[in-house]
This record gives structure tokens, sequence and C-alpha cells, in this order.
């Protein structure tokens, strides 16, 4: 499987503190990676980095072969922020479809209708709304379709589901499953829930506190298409627990 | 709208105005010093067509020197809340702007650049509103979400694209207050810049220095109802413009 992401050394600093500690890191095309570690560690950081949005202090950060920052410009990275970000003044449609909107000369030809994947994920009475009559969640189901619309082959999220209830983020969990798996697509996703890694993902990486590096690197062998009640799998809570533990161990 | 929206007004204005006529005629005040409402509006009976000429030239000065000022602001203000440095060269000019008296510079405005032309009266206009726009602009732009910028970022808009995507709109709240409060600033500037150009300016100052009573204040009611329907307008177009934003949605219970 061709490599989508590969990290090669990479340190980051701001001023004096060092947030990123040498990671070399290969992720392989189609994978969903998802980082985890204590607050304040430099994950976010890690992924805007690796999203193009950050240059590294020292070391490599490539996209396909091609240095990150460029990867970004031509669309080849799309970006779902903790907050949905969705601009007030536009509906719901007008949203779904802002980052294709931008920048129009690097939309590739894997584009995706984003009204076809605003009904995927239920919001099709809400095509012509504002941000402000939905909720949270749907917020982020929009935040989500703008992201997919784009077609881009790697998609970066840091932490998205973070402000939402624990009810919609499980909703949100298997409606994000269902929208990623197949599509081909790579996901990096920062987050600070355990069981939300473990659900999604295919391998989790564990960083320790700041500056950031690797300390485990867990395969989650949970099988696709990953069912919606894979959280009732007694191989889904031996895996918490060793992600939990090696959070512990990286802590140390 | 419901009734007590409409009728509270209404109520306001019959009081306000009763109140001015029975103190005109319990003071027995002179009409030059101060006119009977019912006194003021037998006379714009009597000459309708010419004051509504009049509202109308004293309406296009200031609505040309508020356009002239917007489109001057904006890109004032977008060169503002993009450089730090020019922001802080910028500043002190336009509080310069904001603190002269215009009134005291009129005359000088309109031997320059032609005493019988409406151009001194739409350029003292957009002078006097430009201070209030171009720092409504930048502060709004400055304060566009900056989840927002890095999201376009992400996608390498360009600065035009930022500017009509995002900057832009998040900058009108800030701009549709900076109108009200112009609104009535740029009447007033073009009613005291329009002597000898048509106008309900031209029509107060003659009066005045005839000694008119009755015409002077028939232009100041002139004045006032213009910018009553100015700042109607202009809320009716801030809903239609901003119904997304809060302050378009919050009623008072």
């Amino acid at each position: 499987m061709p490599t989508a992401v590969t990290l090669r050394g990479l340190r980051k600093s701001f001023g004096n503190l060092e947030t990123i500690s040498g990671i070399d890191l290969e992720i392989a095309e189609g994978t969903f990676v998802s980082v985890i570690g204590p607050s304040g560690c430099g994950k976010s950081t890690l992924l805007r980095v690796v999203a193009g949005l950050e240059t590294a202090s020292s070391g490599d950060a490539l996209v396909y072969g091609e240095p990150a920052i460029a990867a970004r410009r031509r669309k080849q990275v799309a970006i779902v922020p903790q907050h949905p970000g969705l601009l007030p003044w536009r509906t719901v449609r007008a949203n779904a479809r802002l980052l294709l909107d931008i920048n129009t000369k690097a939309n590739g030809s894997t584009t995706t209708d984003p009204i076809e994947l605003l009904e995927r994920v239920g919001l099709t009475a809400f095509l012509d709304a504002h941000p402000h009559e939905l909720s949270g969640g749907m917020q982020q189901r929009v935040a989500l379709v703008r992201a997919l619309a784009l077609g881009a082959p790697l998609l970066a999220m840091d932490e998205p589901l973070a402000a939402l209830d624990e009810i919609t983020r499980s909703e949100m969990r298997v409606m994000l499953n269902q929208l990623v798996e197949g599509r081909g697509v790579t996901t990096i996703f920062v987050t600070h829930s355990i069981s939300e890694a473990v659900a999604l993902s295919d391998r989790v990486l564990v960083t320790s506190p700041r500056p950031a590096r690797i300390v485990a690197d867990i395969a989650i062998g949970l099988g696709r298409p990953r069912p919606d009640d894979v959280d009732d799998d007694p191989q889904f809570f031996e895996l918490c627990s060793r992600v939990r533990h090696a959070l512990q161990e990286g802590a140390r | 709208m419901n009734r007590t929206r409409l009728l509270a007004p209404i109520a306001g204005l019959v009081v306000f105005f009763s109140a001015w006529e029975a103190l005109v005629r319990a003071f027995d005040i002179r009409p030059f010093v101060l006119a009977k409402p019912s006194r003021i509006v037998r006379y714009l009976a009597q000459f309708p067509d010419d004051y509504l000429r009049a509202s109308l030239t004293t309406m296009r000065h200031a609505t040309l020197g508020f356009a002239v000022a917007i489109v001057v602001a904006l890109m004032v203000g977008a060169v503002m809340a993009a450089s730090s440095f020019l922001e802080q060269a910028t500043q002190p000019v336009l509080t310069l702007i904001a603190v002269t008296p215009f009134a005291a510079y009129i005359g000088s405005v309109k031997i320059g650049l032609g005493a019988f032309s409406e151009k001194p009266v739409i350029f003292i206009v957009a002078l006097v509103s430009l201070p209030a726009f171009t720092f409504a602009a930048a502060d709004g732009m400055r304060g566009a979400d900056p989840s927002s910028r890095e999201l376009l970022a992400s996608v390498d808009a360009s600065a035009w694209e930022v500017m009509w995507h995002l900057r832009l709109p998040s900058a009108l709240p800030s701009l549709f207050t900076a109108a009200k409060y112009n609104t009535g600033l740029a009447l007033v500037v073009a009613y005291l810049a329009e002597r000898g150009t048509g106008g309900l300016g031209e029509i107060g100052a003659r009066a005045f220095a005839n000694n008119e009573g009755d015409r002077l204040w028939a232009a100041i009611l002139s004045m006032a109802i213009l910018g009553t329907i100015s700042l109607v307008l202009l809320n009716l177009l801030q809903r239609a413009v901003m119904g997304w934003h809060a302050s378009q949605r919050t009623q008072r219970s």
C-alpha cells in the first residue's frame, strides 16, 4: 500500500518551547490513524504540521511524497477543526461548499457534490438553514461534509467531536466511520478519547507529554467495515485498556 | 409587526409634538425662534413640491457622500486590518479628521471645489463620515473568526477571497452601527454645506438670512423627516442583509 504521510526527524519549537521532539512515522494510504496524548502535549501541533498549516523547525513532513505545505496548497489536505467554524451568514448548503468556492483552480477531479453528502448525513431538510438554527452535532456534520466535499486524499481532524455530548458523539462516530470507509481517504484524527480512538482507527499513536514523541503505535484489528456496535466487542475493551496503559507509561 | 410596536412610537411622537405646540402657545414664542408644529405643517402644505425636491437633493448629497466614504473606508480599513504599522500611521489622520470642526472649513472647501457645485458638499459629507466607517471596517475585519481564517488558509485562499468570503461579512455589524451614527451627521453636514447648490440647506440658509421663521422651520422639520426615513431604510436594509446576526434575531420581551 502506498505511503500517504511520511514524517522524518520531525521537530517543532515555538521559541524556546519544544512541542514535537523527533518523530519518524509512515502512514499507509487509506488508513485511519488516531493520535492520542495528554492535554497540551503537542498533538494538535503535529496535526497542523502534517496538514501544512505549520512549518517544521527541522525534519520533513511529506504528504504523498511532496512537502505538506505544497500538498495543502493543492487542496490535497482537508481539515476538520475542533469547532465547526461555519460562517454564520452562509446557509448550510453554502457552508458545505465553502472550500470548493475558494481557490477553485486547485479543485481536483475527486470533489464530491456537497448536497449528496449533506443528504447522507441527514441534513436534507436543513439545506437553507443558517448555522444558528442547527445543533452542535449538526454543525459538526456540516463541517465534516465541507471537508469531504473537497475529495482530498488526506483528512486531518482536530478533536472534531470534543465539544459534543456523549449521545451525539456516539452517533457522529458511527456516521464518521460510514462516511470515511471505502473512500480510500487517509485520516489523521487527534482526540482525547480512548474509546473514540479505538472505535474509529486502524492504528492508534500514543504520544508523550510535551514535547510530543510517539511512545506507542497500537494496531487496531477490529476489521472493516467496522460494526456500529463495535464498543460491545470484548476485543474493543482489551484495546482500550492497552491504549490507556500506553498513555500511563508514556506519562512517566 | 405587532400593534404595540407600531403604536408606541406614534404615541411618543404625538406627545412630543403636542408638548411642543403647547409650549409655543403658552409662552407666545416668535415663529423664528420656534414655530408651532401646526404652523410648520400648514406652511409645508403650501409648498410641497419645493420641499420634496429640496429633500431629494439633500438625500442625494448625503447618499453620494456616504457611498464615497464607505468605499474609501473599506479600502483603508482593509489596509489597517492587515498591518499594525499602517494602522498606527492612519489612526492619527482619521482622528484629526474626526475632531476638526467641519463647519470651520466648509467655506474653504466650497471655494476650492466650486461654490455652486455639488462636489464640495459630497466631498465634505464623505470626509466627515470617513473616520467612523474606517474604524468600523478595520475593527470588523480584524475581528473575523481566527479559526475561519485558518480554514480559508488551509485551501490557500487569496487575500481577495479572504476579504470577500470572511472579512467583509464579519465587518457588516460594525459598519451598520457606524452607518446609523453617520446618518444624522451626513445630513447635518449636507445641510450646512448646501448653500448655493440647492437642497434643504439652501432653503434653510436663505430663510435664516431673510428672517423667515415658517420657511426655516419647514426646512428643519423636513430634515428631521429625512433623517427618520434614512434610519428606517437603514434598519430595513440591515434586517435584509444581516438576518443571520444575533442582533437581528433577538426580540426584547
